[in-house]
């Protein structure tokens, strides 16, 4: 319960903090203008909210794959389709270099090809799955090496932006970013369970009732979605997904009725924390927020790792 | 007595290797029937099949319905089965390992626990037990379960003498209670100590079914194992020879 107050309380300053915290401070129960005002509900809100959202999902990805596969190194880009996503966006940047949304479309398209190649390994066992996505991913990643190389210069840097974490313009609507957070949230917590039967193996599992074949397949493709989701929102956010359940399961246990909403929550304020550092480290140019999920959550990680042992 | 699981010409086959074909045979509540055979003879794959784990030819019927009829979670209620040691990566405790062999939350977990001399390990995570340990707490999520057909793989292993001792006299209590005990073992003492029935599965396709007595009176266990097995009076013990 201790737990579950303080994730809580850190819910609700570090939305403050990432309302307040920018270029300028702005309190938000002390509006002075228009501006002020402007700036906070039109600007930083929705941004907040699309970091939450993405960074909770990106989360809940990580405990899927990682139990999916029964391996805790994994995380939501582990079977190449965040590899896949950044190949179709920077496709779509190489067709119509000129369109605002274009890389979000390649990227939506690209990860839904990655996952097709995923889905056609869904039979194989966990660890032969495991092998087959580190080979998707290189594949992927030869793509689009491929793809960069081929790039006109004027493109490069608004690739490189995006591969390595972009929340300034994401194309997807914050709120059909909040209602996937609470469905797949919903859903974790629907399968809790058999998610929590699979930590004992898949042959255990399935003699204590769960049907594993099924279960895989739903499980494959749901976090599948979720990363499509998150990736085409904000590009590729790594360590979000690595780092957040294994925190989680460290402060709530390993239950899944307790990892996944604590990791939806969790993954969200990383983010959040994150996003609001990359846009006022070096206000008015943004950092790639990718590199502050790093920076925030590896001390944060090692520090609990080290006190647990 | 009461026939649980009914065998007709079942088969199995694992890498393309047959290990079994043509057992038949039926298993009643109230009795032990212990798998003997070398390694890799097929042992732990016979009950996987029972368990409808893998797959299998011929018929299994369960309580005179197909095996393949029933759901995963219809076949949960009937069989309990008991294998290889579940991995530690993910922290889970063995308090919560013991919840998850049980639908709800279950005031036996105490009992159980105490039985098996757990109840000190009960928030320790699994991967910070022994073997022995986390084989114990394997013995005690099983008791947890209501299923009237326990299949076991091996539920000695790792244990030390006392816990090896109490396993074997759990088996027989298990049965006297009405369960139906189908394991694998390797200790032919404690084989002689439970065993109503045998299965010898030799490994290149064949298995013999028979009376625990009988099949232990003769020479079978020699030829079986290709070692030598010496009959001192009543028990039957692994001629290890001397020390030069």
């Amino acid at each position: 319960m201790l737990r579950w107050s303080a994730l809580s309380v850190a819910l609700v300053v570090c939305l403050f903090i990432g309302l307040s915290i920018g270029e300028q401070w702005i309190n938000p129960f002390a509006l002075s203008d228009a501006l002020e005002s402007t700036i906070l509900w039109e600007l930083r809100f929705p941004r907040l909210l699309t970091a939450f959202a993405v960074g909770g999902l990106l989360a809940l990805a990580g405990a899927w794959f990682q139990v999916l596969l029964g391996n805790p190194l994994a995380e939501p880009y582990v079977l190449g389709v965040a590899g896949s996503a950044s190949a179709g966006a920077v496709s779509g940047l190489m067709l119509l270099p000129g369109s605002a949304w274009i890389m979000s479309l390649g990227a939506f398209i690209g990860a839904w090809i990655g996952i097709m190649f995923v889905m056609f390994f869904s039979h194989l066992g966990a660890n032969r799955m495991l092998l087959a996505g580190v080979v998707l991913a290189a594949f992927w990643s030869a793509v689009l090496a491929l793809l960069l190389a081929l790039l006109p210069e004027q493109g490069l840097f608004r690739a490189f932006s995006w591969m390595m974490g972009d929340l300034s313009h994401s194309d997807i609507p914050v709120s059909v970013l909040l209602i996937a957070w609470a469905i797949a949230l919903i859903c974790g917590l629907v399968l809790s369970r058999s998610l929590d039967l699979l930590l004992l193996g898949e042959r255990h599992a399935e003699a204590l009732g769960v049907d594993v074949k099924k279960l895989r397949q739903r499980l494959l493709l749901l976090a599948s979605a979720v990363t499509a989701l998150a990736v085409t929102a904000a590009g590729t956010i790594g360590f979000v997904g690595l780092v957040i359940p294994h925190l989680m399961r460290l402060l709530f246990g390993s239950l899944h009725r307790a990892v996944l909403p604590a990791s939806a929550i969790g993954g969200g304020l990383l983010l959040v924390m994150a996003d609001s550092a990359a846009r006022t480290v070096n206000a008015p140019a943004e950092l790639p927020v990718g590199i502050l999920t790093a920076i925030i959550g590896v001390p944060v990680f090692l520090f609990l790792l080290l006190r647990r042992s | 007595m009461k026939e649980l699981l009914t065998l007709s010409n079942l088969a199995v086959e694992r890498a393309g290797r047959t290990l079994l074909s043509e057992l038949s045979c039926s298993f009643r509540a109230g009795e032990v029937v212990v798998i003997l055979g070398p390694n890799g003879a097929g042992k732990s794959s016979l009950l996987l099949a029972l368990a409808g784990l893998i797959p299998s030819s011929g018929e299994i019927n369960l309580q005179g319905r197909a095996l393949n009829h029933y759901s995963r979670h219809e076949l949960s209620m009937q069989i309990a089965w008991q294998g290889e040691l579940p991995p530690t990566e993910f922290g889970l405790t063995v308090n919560q390992r013991l919840n998850l062999a049980v639908a709800e939350e279950s005031e036996a977990i105490e009992e159980v626990a105490q039985t098996m001399d757990i109840q000190a390990l009960l928030q320790r995570p699994l991967g910070e037990l022994s073997s022995g340990e986390r084989q114990r707490t394997e013995l005690a999520a099983l008791m947890l379960r209501d299923a009237p057909i326990w299949l076991l793989d091996e539920p000695t292993a790792h244990l030390d003498l006392k816990h090896q001792i109490q396993c074997v006299q759990m088996m027989k209590t298990q049965c006297e209670s009405g369960r139906a005990i189908i394991t694998v073992l390797h200790d032919i003492q404690q084989a002689m100590a439970v065993a109503d029935h045998l299965i010898l599965v030799d490994g290149k396709g064949g298995a013999e079914y028979g009376e625990a007595e009988q099949l232990f009176a003769g020479q079978r266990l020699t030829q079986l194992f290709d070692a030598p097995v010496i009959h001192q009076g009543a028990l039957l013990v692994p001629d290890y020879g001397k020390r030069i």
